[in-house]
């Protein structure tokens, strides 16, 4: 069974569309990462999956069921983002403690645990806490309930290096003694992909790419060599990215779909292959348009 | 073992590739259970889909069989065939990486098959 | 997959108990107005006096009057901040839907006014006492009130309270959804009275309104009207909000 089904999903605001006839299925208990850049629809299409926002035209299941003012999704899914409002009168130790109330799985040992160990004060408002504390205390809260759909968008805002790293374990361990669906938002891929099965890019509120983690890694390769070379090489070719570097040389981030012969005769003209980080290919994946920032300077 | 992000290899090719070592080694013996993809998961700080992917290569090739229920072991000929493919592919590309060098230092064949001789003894010599 | 079975009473009674947890502000607030109202209410509210050659005497009444006057206004108000944005947001925080975070408000509401109700009587009982302590004075008790009387006095308090957090509880969501009325609702209140004192006629719309419960005699329709009035105008509330976004 699908946990979350979007079909041909669009989100307009007056005349901008935020999701462009979005289409995706994610299957039950795996660990999906949504990238895209800013404004690619992420949030968005989060707050829709949550029920917070209603699709302005579509399809949209979660569990079978559309989520907008559905209390069973409701009561079954936890969206954790910055700006999460919790009453100002409570203190975090009440937050929890009304948290367990509401979710049927929560596990306030685990809750506690992590509090402790991030060094949370449990006298502490909610809104006194800074920035990374507050992400902290809203992930611990993302993982103890233990919702069949978690959501967490753009989780580690704020955290330091440290945190961030002991959130994902956390996450990585919690999910592996008791699997469910998360959706992880970032920009910051190179720190989630190791604990990624699947991975969704948004692109201007469409669906670029939905496919495993581990198959990104061979979805593009780089060429590179002399500018001549490359140039003639590259028809027939789909490109991602090209840019000119120094020395008359250039580098080219293709689709591999290449066989081991064309490498080989590629490689005898001089041209050299590597691998592309899943972070940078994402960003050439997602470029408004060919070239980059060199391009700003280079023109005048 | 230490995942190298940076690496031109998958995740999961590097998984298996350190398996056949363990095995190799006789870390882990044959008929004796491998690790789960969920202990490899937690060791490794990856997706349990992701470490199943590198279980599964081995298991394709034989050198891990499954029991129901009970999780992979390693299989009797499981030395055996690590080795034959290793000889085919990784020692077969990495011979043609050293010849190709040669070619473009303007080694000749004699020179480099001294030079191996010479790496041999300095190996023999040093253990 | 194990997906948790809900009930609306159920979420709707985790709401409220999330509520008398996050909204015990309010009741910190109704305790100083109530401070505040017999301290005006000392003052009493008219008197006369006179007297001959031999002896003269001054009278004062005192009420509980401003203590209501400030409840209501309470009332009022609390309703219009639940409506609030933040507050309403708050709710989302975890298991909600539109009609049990509706729910959970207007049972929230129902109890503050309940203990409205309950601490205005005490509050009207402390202002007799502070009277008689402070003017150093003999009790005399105009009406000396029956149980049941007292029950009913109780009872029309709470009524009235909860009718006006349903009053808020509009005027809040109409706000919300737009905040052109923040203009139109006092423009439509101050200009019916205007109109009336420029027309020179006697009674007033807003007057109107308030007689129709004011000059019922029978506690039972007394009940039935508020009831009924509260829960149309929580009804159009809810109806309002169903426009707004409930979580962004």
């Amino acid at each position: 069974m699908s946990v979350l089904e979007f079909d041909s999903v669009t989100k307009a605001y007056g005349r901008k569309k935020a999701l462009d006839n979005l289409s995706f299925s994610l299957g039950e208990n795996k660990i999906t990462g949504l990238i895209g850049r800013n404004g690619a629809g992420k949030t968005t299409m989060l707050k829709i999956a949550a029920g917070f926002m209603k699709e302005t035209s579509g399809d949209v299941r979660a569990f079978g069921e559309h989520p907008f003012n559905n209390l069973m999704v409701s009561a079954n899914m936890i969206m954790i983002d910055n700006d999460m409002n919790m009453p100002t009168a409570l203190d975090l130790e009440e937050i929890m403690a009304s948290a367990a109330d509401f979710y049927h799985n929560w596990d306030m040992d685990l809750a506690k645990k992590l509090f402790d160990y991030f060094s949370l004060n449990p006298r502490q408002t909610h809104t006194g806490l800074s920035k990374g504390m507050k992400n902290t205390f809203n992930a611990i809260l993302g993982l103890a309930s233990r919702c069949p759909l978690t959501i967490f968008d753009e989780p580690t805002n704020g955290m330091d290096a440290g945190v961030r790293k002991d959130f994902y374990r956390a996450l990585l361990k919690d999910y592996i003694a008791y699997p469910r669906t998360i959706i992880i938002s970032s920009h910051h891929l190179s720190e989630v992909e190791d604990i990624l099965e699947d991975i969704l890019l948004l692109k201007d509120g469409q669906q670029f790419l939905h496919m495993p983690v581990e198959e990104l890694r061979e979805y593009a390769v780089v060429v590179s060599g002399k500018e001549e070379a490359i140039n003639s090489w590259l028809r027939g070719h789909e490109v991602f990215h090209k840019s000119d570097q120094a020395f008359g040389r250039s580098y080219a981030v293709i689709r591999n779909d290449l066989t081991d012969d064309q490498i080989g005769v590629a490689m005898k003209s001089g041209l050299e292959f590597s691998t592309i980080s899943n972070e940078d290919l994402c960003l050439y994946l997602t470029s408004q348009e060919k070239g980059g920032i060199d391009d700003v300077f280079n023109k005048g | 073992m230490i995942l190298n992000s940076e690496s031109m290899k998958p995740i999961y090719v590097q998984i298996a590739e350190w398996l056949e070592t363990e095995i190799l080694g006789e870390s882990i013996k044959s008929d004796e259970k491998v690790y789960s993809q969920y202990q490899l998961a937690e060791m490794l700080n990856i997706n349990p889909a992701t470490a199943a992917k590198g279980l599964n290569i081995l298991a394709d090739e034989n050198i891990l069989y499954k029991k129901r229920g009970l999780g992979m072991f390693v299989s009797a000929e499981a030395k055996k065939i690590i080795a034959v493919k290793r000889r085919n592919q990784t020692l077969k590309s990495l011979v043609a990486e050293l010849v190709r060098e040669a070619e473009h230092l303007k080694v000749t064949e004699e020179e480099l098959i001294a030079m191996i001789q010479e790496a041999k003894r300095e190996l023999k010599g040093d253990s | 997959m194990y997906l948790t079975k809900v009930s609306l009473l159920d979420v709707v009674a985790k709401q409220f108990r999330f509520k008398l947890k996050s909204f015990r502000g309010m009741f910190t607030s109704l305790m100083l107005l109530q401070v505040m109202a017999i301290l005006f209410s000392l003052g009493g509210e008219g008197g006369g006096g006179g007297g001959s050659d031999t002896f003269s005497y001054d009278m004062k009444f005192y009420s509980g009057n401003i203590i209501m006057a400030f409840m209501l206004i309470w009332a009022f108000i609390s309703a219009i901040v639940v409506t609030t944005q933040a507050y309403r947001y708050d709710d989302y925080a975890f298991v909600a839907n539109r009609l049990s975070s509706h729910l959970a408000n207007i049972l929230f509401l129902g109890w503050a006014s309940v203990i409205g109700g309950v601490t205005f009587a005490l509050a009207s009982q402390s202002l007799k006492l502070s009277v008689l302590f402070l003017k150093d004075r003999e009790f005399i008790e105009s009406h000396p009130l029956t149980l049941l009387q007292m029950t009913e006095g109780l009872a029309a308090t709470i009524l009235y309270l909860f009718l006006f957090t349903a009053i808020g509880y509009l005027v809040g969501m109409l706000v919300q959804w737009n905040k052109i009325f923040m203009i139109i609702l006092p423009g439509l209140l101050f200009g019916s009275l205007f109109l009336n004192v420029l027309l020179g006629s006697e009674s007033t719309f807003v007057i109107d309104i308030g007689q129709f419960f004011v000059r019922e005699t029978s506690f039972l329709l007394f009940t039935l009207k508020v009831l009924l009035a509260s829960a149309l105008t929580y009804g159009i509330a809810a109806w309002v909000s169903n426009s707004l976004e409930v979580r962004k």
